[in-house]
């Protein structure tokens, strides 16, 4: 995997850990995570067990706001927001909902949402958030981990920050604290945490 | 008269020759599948008439392969159905067998995977005991293979054969009692079987799976079964019309020792045991009529000629 600055997988059984360099590596290219991925190491230790995986992602997208995709013009108490890109639509009339009620809330057509607000109502649309591509990535990069690591290791653990996650999974219970693993793993890969 | 396994692959075009010339030379036909223009036989036919049935073939370029584990029911244990195991690696090897005669199963276990958690019921036990041969396809690590295994091997008296990420050799080390076969490199994967490398591993595996049932073949001679399970096979499909309706593919699998009859237990199994296979021979005193852990199937278990003092 070359598109990846780092990618190790280290086992104290090397057989088992060069296999499962490969599973990896399988896994990765089918979920199509080469392009988010910059470096991963991956630790299995089949004795105590224990999998800990821990990785950088390339560039984490912002939040996508209104203004991302919509042009919002004021007219009076009418808003319109003229939608240049349909991919964030539903849940931004979603949360408008939410926010103003149905009622309040037209769509004359595909691309444009009529709103009728009072003054301060309307103030910060074009910040809000709509919606935060991370989470789905989190979601995508957890469960690439899971397929990777070895079906009986099934308590897990995993954080997702600033670009920055690991994944830890055992068959036996978890120590509390899985920290000092993760930061083990980090610190070979010469991340400082 | 002795039968040799083999795999016919023509035309539909005049297939119908082919099916009564293997039964005039006293063969049977185990399976047949038709698949779009193509007829695929897996048969059983006496060693002496294979090179005529590769004469009258010829014209209907019918292709005459030596299938070794025609007539044999094989049971591929998966650690669990999830994405972990399936497709790759476990139907690659059910699929490889398939094409070299076997009939196989795949046993998904319901918690067979974890080291420590790794668990076998009494079910899936039965379930492979009732097969020729288990498949054991376990994972890459040695340290997990050695500790799982006195589990999985618990009450199964079927012939296994383990495969798994780590060498033969250290397959062979790490298992204690020995099991029938083994084959190693070839562990958890999740891509297809598509390189050299690794289509000489399913070989292997293809190769020691012969092996293995050539030995229990050999012992089975010792002392041989009152009658031939094609046999049987053939009886149970001219004598009991309702299999007839059976809408699996194969409706009597034959095993090396007996036969798998697809009907339920119950309102079949007197039936069955009052078939003749011979005048005032019925099936009853040539074998034993059990229900199956698989579904509601009947299975026959053909005793040996020390027990009957019969040959059909």
């Amino acid at each position: 995997m070359k598109t990846l600055e780092y990618f190790e997988v280290v086992s104290t059984e090397p057989a088992g850990g060069e296999l499962y360099r490969r599973i990896a590596s399988t896994v990765i290219t089918d979920h199509d995570l080469l392009r988010v991925l910059s470096r991963l190491r991956i630790y299995i230790d089949p004795e105590i067990p224990i999998f800990v995986a821990a990785g950088h992602t390339r560039s984490v997208p912002r939040n996508v706001i209104v203004r991302d995709f919509a042009g919002i013009t004021y007219d009076g108490d009418k808003v319109v927001l003229s939608i240049a890109d349909e991919t964030y639509l539903a849940p931004l009339l979603q949360l408008l909902w939410e926010r103003f009620g149905k009622d309040r809330i037209l769509q004359p057509d595909r691309f444009t949402i009529e709103m009728h607000l009072e003054g301060h109502e309307s103030e910060g649309l074009e910040e809000m958030v709509v919606a935060d591509p991370t989470e789905g990535l989190f979601k995508d990069l957890i469960y690439t981990m899971q397929v990777i690591c070895p079906e009986g290791f099934k308590v897990k653990k995993q954080s997702f920050q600033d670009g920055k996650f690991w994944f830890v999974a055992s068959e036996n219970t978890l120590p509390e604290d899985v920290m000092p693993l993760v930061d083990e793993q980090f610190s070979i890969m010469g991340v400082s945490v | 008269m002795i039968l040799v396994p083999i795999t016919y692959k023509g035309g539909v075009y005049r297939h119908d020759e082919i099916l009564d010339l293997i039964e005039d030379m006293g063969g049977y036909i185990i399976q047949k599948h038709m698949i779009a223009q193509e007829v695929v036989l897996q048969a059983l036919i006496p060693k002496d008439d294979i090179e005529t049935l590769r004469q009258i073939s010829r014209p209907l370029t019918g292709e005459v392969i030596f299938a070794p584990l025609v007539g044999t029911e094989i049971a591929i244990v998966s650690m669990s159905l999830e994405i972990h195991h399936l497709p790759h690696a476990s139907c690659d090897v059910a699929e490889y067998l398939r094409a070299a005669g076997a009939k196989t199963n795949m046993v998904g276990l319901a918690r067979g995977f974890g080291k420590r958690i790794g668990l076998l019921s009494d079910e899936e036990r039965d379930v492979i005991n009732e097969h020729d041969l288990a498949i054991y396809l376990f994972g890459n690590f040695e340290t997990c293979i050695k500790q799982k295994m006195p589990t999985f091997r618990r009450g199964v008296h079927t012939p296994i054969i383990v495969t798994g990420g780590p060498s033969t050799d250290a397959l062979r080390r790490i298992i204690d009692p020995p099991v029938a076969g083994y084959v190693g490199g070839l562990g958890r994967f999740m891509h297809r079987t598509k390189e050299a490398p690794e289509l000489a591993k399913l070989d292997d595996i293809l190769n020691e799976v012969s092996r293995v049932l050539d030995s229990r073949r050999a012992e089975i001679a010792k002392d041989p079964l009152s009658i031939s399970p094609a046999r049987l096979m053939d009886v149970i499909l001219e004598k009991l019309p309702d299999i007839h309706d059976v809408t699996s593919p194969v409706p009597v699998v034959v095993q090396m020792d007996g036969v798998r009859v697809k009907l339920p237990y119950d309102p079949f199994a007197m039936q069955l045991k009052d078939i003749e296979v011979d005048s005032g021979v019925p099936i009853s005193s040539v074998g034993d009529i059990r229900p199956s852990r698989m579904r509601d199937y009947i299975l026959v278990k053909i005793k040996p000629f020390s027990e009957t003092s019969l040959m059909v």
